[in-house]
């Protein structure tokens, strides 16, 4: 298939060529580990697919391998969005550039099946005593993704949880064109505390063999993380670009190849009197003719033609489930307690969204809450408090200090049927982790052509203004990094009510439709009661009723005046809305705010339709300029609208955020929103 | 270089009256082999092979297992040693239901001797009474597209009958259960054409209904008479038994255990024949062909060759067809 593929790209009829040959001794781990064990595969996998579908009759490998060699919409698994090793009936979700973005879900994915089996989640796709499968290159070892995998794994195990994963290296001694020290792997791994480390050689299948056995064995028995450490060649170079006589002597070229994992199989075939060099010959060549043929066969089918096609699975999933009943009194009140009396009482917006979580983890007995000091202390910002008194350490944790962990954890737990609700602590924080949802979360539908889905509702209390505290870390305003993902959907409530409806949205729509929210939560409103002067309590809200949701999308319009439409959200909406009597009283004619709640799938002909015929529009962005929603915004009402539009936006300074009184000097304020309104409007 | 084609052996039910005489006219290829059987037959006390062939068609006999079976195996292997291997080259064998077993024979994993033995036998396993019954009916439209409505309803139709679906059959759907159960579906499946149809002589293969015949064969045909493979194999669920690597107590307990209980998808085998071997050419033996439909329909089903209607299998089929039938005079000369 390998080489096959290098023929096919000089046709220009193949776009990927980064293949297996030299890691062939994959085809065991594939035989010997049951297809009901999910297996997150690196790139050099082939043989362990192509064996695997030897688990379940009628599968066809060769020709879907194919496939998605020549990018067809015919390809199952990806529908010609990527070359893919990937099958939802072998349990292997798709990967593709998995340098070792893939680890940390692997882990999760391996943490979630005990806990599933132990909270008897109705969803879970898992087999109990299943375990996970993970395999990188040695290169891909030292990238940090991996060392978050191997150190939650450590961490976990270390407290006496199951973490029943085996690792897999595949270590050829080459990063590309870079060595790895010599047994820079085993010396890493071999004594690593609550791993039990298996070395095994790629080029003996019979060592292969029975090592496997042990892992697999050692793995599912004691549910403690294995590292099977395989030693072998990589032939034929990184991939098809790479040219590997530019940093290879031709000497070194020659002893991988004479080391071909095939060689030795054929030789120990022959040793063992199992084939003649002749069988073998023949075997080879038919296999040659039959590879030639499927692949000949699969570059003529369809392949993917239009930006609809590709897009149409950005979003898609095809396990469709309907939501639980929404909770009756008698389970909420037994849950919260002397709380459910209080439920009637106008409340600030940590209260409501900690109300709206309880709500919500007795309706979908399938979330789980986890993150930083989320548990016994209930966060930072006292949000998940009582969550952990409520529904117990199984479905409200703490996690170690890492997002990566807490995010890749999240979208491991969500391929076997939880809807996580990772809490990350403060929006700076996300930065380290954004591959997580960027390259793993984000793409999984769009690479499975939604047969995978990571369903999740990421929290994230953020965003500027808390007075005098934290500085820059804790006050980050920027979301841009949330702007450009296809399908996931982001929210940014302003006050509790809304947050509490948004909310049960993001979690219904992450169990019935599969999707992805990050939930940005305004950590200066969180505690806020009063609106314009002190207790006057318009901040306050009352707890909206346990089934009503805000659609994704509505936007909230405060106001009906035509003098000028102030588009908004989060703090900006809490600013504006006190700004609104000074504006109104210098123009002397009413105004409309918008709060756009959603920032993701912004309707703008709709938006353009309760702007109406006012021709003033200030967007008031917290964020900073460059990069900010605003921005993005602007751009979109000018070039839809029909008519011309006196617009303008008013958003933070580029600046990081300073400690102190300095805090908000370069962000938008009431008195900034006022003199920018009467500047558009007046001219 | 040589077409690399996939051959398919038909089932039961495939010599009716049409093909009366097929032998006659189609068996010399295979006439040392077609001796053996009708020796053997002649000393258990049977019609000869040959006899039935020249005799006049009677349902009753010619349809009951223990004279059909060995009968359509004779047919088909007389077609399959007539293919010219200089011009084609077999890559894969598969069948439908009893084709299983033909196609057993015909890969060399069961040799001539115990091929007839295990065909007669397992054909005479209900020489008196037969165990159930099946019936068909069809899952596609008029263009043979599938159709997931009639496949909901006929699949909601078994399971509230209490049958068994017994084969997955292109475009059909055979149904396999105790006759009470068979009449219910008569009455509750809506009629479409002449279905649902009850295949007249057929028991409740490839159902739980065979678990008496199944633990019967495993006694009676030991796994010694297998062997490996010389050609790949494709079974009833898709599973391809390739020469090096079968193991020939697997097959022999697919072959007697698996394949008689549950459910045989010949949907799935022909599927994995198109894909994983991409033969230029797909050849079905005779005697007639019935199973061509089925064939078509799987085609269209696949997509394969762009090929997506009725219209455009039988338009393809006329210039250079990619299923040569060797029950078919016409086709059955490009093969020869």
């Amino acid at each position: 298939m390998d080489l096959r593929s290098r023929l096919l790209k000089d046709e220009g009829k193949c776009f990927y060529t980064i293949g297996s040959a030299g890691h062939e001794g994959n085809a065991v781990f594939g035989k010997v580990f049951h297809y009901t064990n999910m297996a997150f595969l690196h790139y050099r996998s082939g043989a362990f697919f192509l064996e695997r579908s030897r688990q379940i009759p009628g599968t066809t490998p060769l020709y879907d391998m194919a496939l998605s060699f020549v990018a067809s919409s015919d390809d199952p698994i990806s529908g010609g969005r990527h070359k893919v090793i990937g099958s939802k009936k072998l349990n292997i979700p798709p990967q593709t550039s998995t340098v070792s973005s893939h680890i940390p879900k692997a882990v999760g994915a391996a943490l979630s099946i005990d806990r599933a089996h132990s909270l008897d989640i109705y969803e879970r796709e898992l087999a109990d005593d299943s375990i996970v499968l993970c395999s990188f290159g040695d290169a891909s070892v030292n990238h940090t993704a991996a060392l978050s995998g191997f150190n939650t794994s450590a961490w976990v195990r270390h407290q006496g949880g199951y973490v029943p994963i085996v690792f897999i290296c595949e270590d050829n001694g080459l990063g590309i064109s870079v060595p790895t020290p010599e047994n820079w792997i085993r010396d890493t791994f071999a004594n690593r505390p609550g791993f039990e480390y298996i070395a095994c050689d790629g080029l003996n299948l019979i060592d292969l063999i029975q090592k496997s056995k042990e892992a697999e064995s050692f793995c599912r028995k004691n549910r403690t993380p294995v590292f099977l450490h395989m030693i072998t060649v990589r032939l034929m170079g990184h991939a098809g670009s790479d040219i590997e006589s530019g940093y290879h002597s031709l000497k070194e070229i020659e002893v991988a190849e004479l080391n071909d994992p095939l060689l030795h199989s054929a030789r120990i075939l022959i040793e063992n009197k199992c084939l003649s060099a002749e069988d073998i010959l023949t075997l080879y060549e038919s296999s040659r003719i039959t590879v030639g043929q499927v692949c000949k066969v699969a570059a003529l089918r369809p392949k993917l033609s239009s930006g609809e096609r590709v897009m149409e699975s950005i979003t898609a999933n095809r396990k469709k489930q309907s939501a639980p009943p929404v909770p009756n009194k008698k389970d909420r009140e037994s849950v919260f307690g002397k709380e459910f009396d209080r439920l009637k009482h106008p409340q600030h917006m940590a209260k409501l969204i900690n109300y709206s979580l309880s709500d919500i983890m007795i309706r979908y007995k399938n979330t789980l809450v986890f993150g930083e000091d989320v548990a016994q202390k209930g966060g930072v910002y006292h949000v998940t408090a009582n969550l952990y008194e409520q529904f117990g350490v199984r479905r409200v944790f703490n996690s170690l200090l890492d997002e990566t962990s807490i995010i890749g954890s999240a979208i491991g737990y969500a391929h076997n049927g939880f809807i996580p609700i990772p809490e990350i602590q403060f929006l700076a924080y996300f930065h380290n982790a954004e591959d997580q949802i960027r390259s793993e979360a984000a793409t999984l539908p769009f690479f499975s052509d939604g047969q995978f889905t990571n369903p999740m509702v990421l929290r994230i209390p953020g965003l500027a203004y808390q007075k005098g505290f934290g500085g820059h870390f804790h006050n980050d305003n920027s979301l841009s990094v949330f702007r450009d993902l296809p399908g996931v959907v982001l929210a940014c409530p302003s006050n509790g009510s809304d947050a509490a409806r948004m909310l049960r949205t993001a979690v219904r729509e992450a169990y019935e439709n599969g999707s992805l929210t990050i939930f940005v939560e305004p950590i200066a409103l969180y505690m806020i009661k009063d609106l314009h002067q002190s207790k006057d309590g318009k901040w306050n809200f009352q707890y909206p009723d346990v089934d009503e949701e805000i659609p994704v999308g509505k936007f909230k319009e405060h106001g009906k005046g035509n003098a000028l439409n102030i588009i908004t959200y989060g703090n900006g909406l809490y600013l504006s809305l006190q700004a609104r009597p000074g504006i109104e009283k210098k123009l002397k004619k009413k105004i409309k705010v918008i709060d756009l709640r959603w920032l993701s799938e912004i309707d703008i002909p709709k938006i353009l339709k309760a702007i109406g015929t006012c021709e003033n529009v200030l967007i008031v962005d917290e964020c900073r300029r460059t990069g900010c929603h605003g921005e993005g915004l602007l751009a979109n009402l000018v070039s839809v609208s029909p008519k011309p539009l006196n617009i303008k936006l008013h958003a933070a300074e580029d600046s990081f955020i300073p400690l102190g009184e300095a805090a908000t000097v370069t962000l938008p304020s009431r008195e900034s929103i006022i003199e920018n309104a009467l500047e558009l409007v007046n001219g | 270089m040589k077409e690399r084609i996939v051959v398919i052996c038909p089932g039961r039910g495939t010599y009716t009256r049409e093909t009366t005489g097929y032998l006659k006219s189609f068996g010399q290829s295979a006439k040392d082999r077609i001796h053996f059987m009708d020796e053997n037959r002649k000393a258990a006390g049977l019609q000869t092979i040959t006899e039935l062939d020249a005799s006049p068609f009677k349902a009753k006999v010619h349809m009951g297992g223990e004279h059909a079976s060995p009968l359509i195996y004779a047919c088909s292997l007389s077609d399959f040693l007539c293919i010219d291997q200089a011009k084609y080259e077999i890559v894969a064998i598969t069948g439908n239901s009893m084709g299983w077993y033909i196609a057993l024979a015909l890969s060399g994993a069961l040799n001539h001797e115990n091929a007839f033995h295990l065909i007669q036998t397992m054909g005479s396993m209900m020489k008196d009474k037969i165990t159930g019954g099946q019936i068909i009916y069809p899952i596609v439209d008029e263009h043979w597209n599938r159709d997931t409505a009639k496949i909901e309803l006929v699949m909601e139709a078994i399971e509230k009958a209490g049958a068994h679906v017994s084969i997955f059959l292109g475009g059909y759907v055979v149904i396999g259960g105790e006759q009470n159960k068979l009449d219910y579906l008569h009455q509750i499946l809506p009629t479409d054409g002449k279905y649902p149809f009850q295949l007249f002589y057929h028991a409740a293969f490839h159902t739980p209904l065979m678990e008496p015949v199944s633990q019967k064969a495993s006694k009676m045909l030991p796994d010694s008479m297998f062997q490996k493979p010389d050609v790949p194999l494709i079974d009833g669920r898709g599973t391809i038994w390739k020469p090096w690597s079968t193991d020939r107590h697997e097959l022999w307990q697919y072959t007697l255990r698996h394949q008689v209980i549950k459910s045989y998808d010949f949907s799935a085998s022909l599927t994995v024949g198109m894909k994983e071997f991409c033969p230029d050419k797909l050849v079905l033996l005779g005697p007639g062909n019935t199973l061509g439909g089925a064939i078509g329909q799987l085609i269209i089903q696949n997509n394969w060759m762009d090929i997506n209607s009725k219209k455009s299998f039988i338009d393809y089929q006329k210039e250079n067809p990619f299923l040569i039938s060797m029950g078919m005079e016409d086709q059955r000369k490009l093969v020869c």
